[in-house]
C-alpha cells in the first residue's frame, strides 16, 4: 500500500478553492435528499458531501455523455477533477474502457476523457439501501481506476495516491497546503473502517448469491419469474440509464455526415427490430430478463470485467419497485428448495 | 499520428441505380479511396442526414473501386435510399465482421440457398468462387423468389449457369404464366439437388423464415451443424461490437458474424426473430 497522508480541513478547503479555478472540478453536493456530482467553485466548497454513498449518477456519465456529436473534433476540455467516486463507479470503468478502448476499436471521444480526466475515489463511510458490491468481489473503498483516494474524519482529509498522476496531483496540493504522512495509528484506524463497512455490506447481502452464481440462476430460470417481475416495469429504461456498465447506445444521423451516439437500452421497444419486422425482444419480459442475462449470462462469456458492480441504483430508480436483489435471492432460494 | 474516428463515414459517389425486381434496387458507388471488403462482411451505409443501415455489398470482393449494394425497400430509411438518383454522395463505414469462411469452402461440394433479397451476399460470394475456380469442387445454388418479377440478377444467373462446376436451381413461391419451372419455397429445391453431404458444406442466406425452414432440412438430409452457414440479419446500427442492438445472446453480430455455422448459434435465443 502507498503511503497514506493527511491534511487539515482548512487546508483542503483552500486546495479545493485552488483547484476549482485551474480544473474543472466535480464532486458530490447534496440536492434534494440526494445527492449528484456538480461543478464545483470556491464559494461552494462546503457543500460537498464526504465518503457518503453514492452520487444519483454514475461517473459513466462524464465519459459518455447521454449525447454526443461523435463526427466533430473533440475540443481541448479543460482538465477536470471528479472527486468522490465511489468504488463500485470505479470498478465499472473495466467494462467500459474493454467496450471503448479495446475489441479493435477505440472510441476516441471516450479515450481523450479517460486519459484526461483525474478521478479522486472515495472510502464508502456507510451503507445506503441497496449496496451490494461486496456480493461482487468488490471493496467498499477504491482500489482501481483513480488517481487519489479520499478519506475524510471530522477534521482531517487522509489521501493517497493510486497512480502516477495521484502522486503528481499530491505534489500540487503541497504548494497549497501542508501535507504530512498519516500516523501508523491514523491508518489502521482508517482499514479498521473499511472492515467494518466491508462486514456491514456483506451481513445485509448474505442471501445475496455470487455474479458467477447469478449468472447460473439465471440461465436456468424459467419464465414464470420474469413474468411475474416484469409485470410493473414499463420500459423506462431508468435501470439502464443510471447503470454503472450499461453502455448500449444509438447512432442518430445528421446532416453532413454527422452523428450523435446518444445511449440507448435494450429495455425500450424496437431496441433489436430490424426493418423487416423481426424483433426478438418485442415482448416486455423478454426485455426485462435480456439486461440480466446481459449482465449475467452473456458479457461474462466476451469480457474480463464484471458487467454489475453492486452499486444497486437499478433498484433505487425503478419506478415499478422491482429489486434486482430480491429477483436473485428469490432465483437462489427456489433452486435450494 | 492522428487516431481513427470510428463513427465518421467514408464518402461515396452514387453511379448507378439497377433496378433488379419492383422492390429491389442495386446501387453502384464509387468511394472516395479504394475499399476492400471480403465476401460476406457489411458495410453501414450512410444516408446523409437520414440514416444508416447495414448491408453486405453484392459486388466482387475482387473489386477494389467500386462496391455494389442490393437493397429492398422494407423500411424507412431503405425507402428513400430508393428515391436516390446517380450523382448523390453516400457515406460508407466498413467492412465489418466476420465473412463467408472460404478456407472451409475450397475443395467442397458447396451448396448455396437464398431467398429474395438474400442473393445480394450470395452473389459476393458466387463471384468470389468464380474467380478462384481451381479450388472449389461443385457449387449448386439453389434460388428461390416470391414471384418471377422477383427474381433478382438475372442476366448474371443466366451467365452462371454456363459456368463449369456451377450448377443453379430456381424456384418461385407463386407462379405466374411467364414460369414453367419449380414452384414452392427455396427448400423444395434441396429435393432436386443431387450432393456429397458428407463432403459438403451449406451456405444459407434469406429471409429468417425461410433460413429456419431451410436449416431443419439441410439438417434432415443428413448435414450436421457445423456444415451449415448462415448470415445473420439483426439490427446491426454501429457495426463495432458496442451499440449492442445486433446482441443475439452471447454474439455480437456485427463483430463476431454476421456469418455464423450453425452449430455456433443454435442454442442463443430468438435466432430467427
Amino acid at each position: 500500500m502507498d503511503k497514506m497522508f493527511v491534511i487539515s480541513m482548512t487546508d483542503w478547503q483552500a486546495v479545493l478553492g485552488q483547484f476549482s479555478a485551474s480544473y474543472s472540478l466535480f464532486a458530490p453536493v447534496e440536492f434534494n435528499g440526494s445527492q449528484d456530482y456538480e461543478l464545483v467553485d470556491k464559494e461552494n466548497t462546503g457543500n460537498i458531501i464526504y465518503n457518503h454513498p453514492k452520487p444519483a449518477t454514475p461517473v459513466k456519465t462524464f465519459f459518455l455523455p447521454v449525447k454526443e456529436n461523435v463526427t466533430v473534433e473533440s475540443g481541448i476540455e479543460k482538465p477536470a477533477i471528479i472527486m468522490g467516486v465511489p468504488s463500485c463507479d470505479l470498478a465499472a470503468l473495466d467494462i467500459l474502457d474493454e467496450m471503448y478502448l479495446q475489441r479493435d476499436y477505440t472510441d476516441i471521444y471516450y479515450k481523450n476523457r479517460r486519459e484526461n480526466f483525474i478521478l479522486i475515489g472515495y472510502d464508502c463511510r456507510s451503507i445506503v439501501e441497496n449496496c451490494h458490491c461486496t456480493s461482487y468481489g468488490l471493496k467498499p473503498y477504491p482500489e482501481k481506476n483513480c488517481d487519489l483516494m479520499l478519506a475524510r474524519d471530522r477534521h482531517l482529509v487522509f489521501l493517497q495516491s493510486l497512480s502516477a498522476r495521484g502522486a503528481e496531483l499530491l505534489k500540487e496540493m503541497g504548494k497549497y497546503a501542508d501535507i504530512i504522512k498519516a500516523s501508523k495509528d491514523e491508518a489502521s484506524e482508517i482499514n479498521e473502517k473499511r472492515s467494518e463497512i466491508t462486514r456491514l455490506l456483506k451481513d445485509k447481502n448474505k442471501n445475496l448469491p455470487g455474479y458467477e452464481l447469478s449468472g447460473k440462476l439465471i440461465k436456468d430460470s424459467p419464465d414464470k419469474i420474469w413474468k411475474s417481475y416484469a409485470s410493473t416495469c414499463v420500459s423506462c429504461g431508468a435501470c439502464a440509464a443510471i447503470c454503472p456498465t450499461c453502455t448500449c447506445f444509438l447512432l442518430i444521423d445528421r446532416p453532413d455526415f454527422e452523428k450523435i451516439r446518444q445511449l440507448d437500452t435494450c429495455q425500450y421497444p424496437g431496441f433489436e427490430k430490424v426493418a423487416a419486422g423481426e424483433d426478438p425482444l418485442g415482448e416486455l419480459f423478454v426485455r426485462f430478463r435480456n439486461r440480466y442475462q446481459c449482465k449475467y449470462v452473456w458479457k461474462p462469456l466476451k469480457f474480463k470485467s464484471i458487467a454489475c458492480t453492486g452499486c444497486g441504483r437499478c433498484i433505487d430508480t425503478c419506478i415499478g419497485k422491482i429489486s434486482k436483489n430480491e429477483l436473485l435471492e428469490e432465483l437462489a432460494s427456489e433452486k435450494n428448495s | 499520428m492522428k487516431e481513427t474516428n470510428i463513427y465518421k463515414p467514408l464518402r461515396a459517389e452514387l453511379i448507378e441505380v439497377i433496378e433488379e425486381s419492383p422492390t429491389i434496387k442495386s446501387f453502384v458507388l464509387v468511394p472516395e479511396q479504394e475499399f476492400s471488403f471480403a465476401t460476406g462482411q457489411f458495410i453501414e451505409l450512410t444516408l446523409n442526414g437520414t440514416g444508416e443501415a447495414p448491408f453486405t455489398p453484392s459486388s466482387s470482393p475482387l473489386v477494389k473501386d467500386r462496391i455494389e449494394i442490393t437493397i429492398m425497400k422494407a423500411g424507412y430509411v431503405t425507402e428513400k435510399i430508393h428515391n436516390l438518383k446517380p450523382g448523390e454522395i453516400m457515406g460508407i463505414r466498413g467492412p465489418y465482421g466476420r465473412g463467408y469462411p472460404l478456407d472451409r469452402l475450397y475443395g467442397k461440394e458447396i451448396l448455396i440457398v437464398g431467398g429474395g433479397c438474400g442473393f445480394a451476399p450470395l452473389r459476393s460470394l458466387l463471384y468470389n468462387l468464380e474467380a478462384e475456380k481451381d479450388k472449389v469442387r461443385k457449387v449448386t445454388f439453389c434460388y428461390g423468389s416470391k414471384n418471377p418479377a422477383e427474381c433478382i440478377y438475372k442476366p448474371y444467373i443466366e451467365n452462371l449457369k454456363t459456368i463449369d462446376k456451377f450448377e443453379v436451381h430456381r424456384t418461385v413461391d407463386v407462379a405466374d404464366e411467364t414460369w414453367a419451372g419449380e414452384v414452392g419455397v427455396a427448400t423444395v429445391l434441396l429435393d432436386k439437388v443431387e450432393v456429397n453431404i458428407d463432403d459438403s458444406v451449406a451456405v444459407v442466406c434469406g429471409p429468417p423464415i425461410m433460413m429456419k425452414f431451410g436449416v431443419m432440412k439441410l439438417l434432415e438430409m443428413g448435414y450436421k451443424d457445423r456444415q451449415i452457414y448462415l448470415s445473420m440479419e439483426k439490427n446491426m446500427s454501429c457495426g463495432l461490437g458496442k451499440c449492442g442492438h445486433c446482441m443475439m445472446g452471447e454474439y455480437f453480430v456485427c463483430k463476431d458474424g454476421p456469418v455464423f455455422s450453425y452449430d455456433e448459434i443454435k442454442d442463443q435465443p430468438d435466432i430467427w426473430k
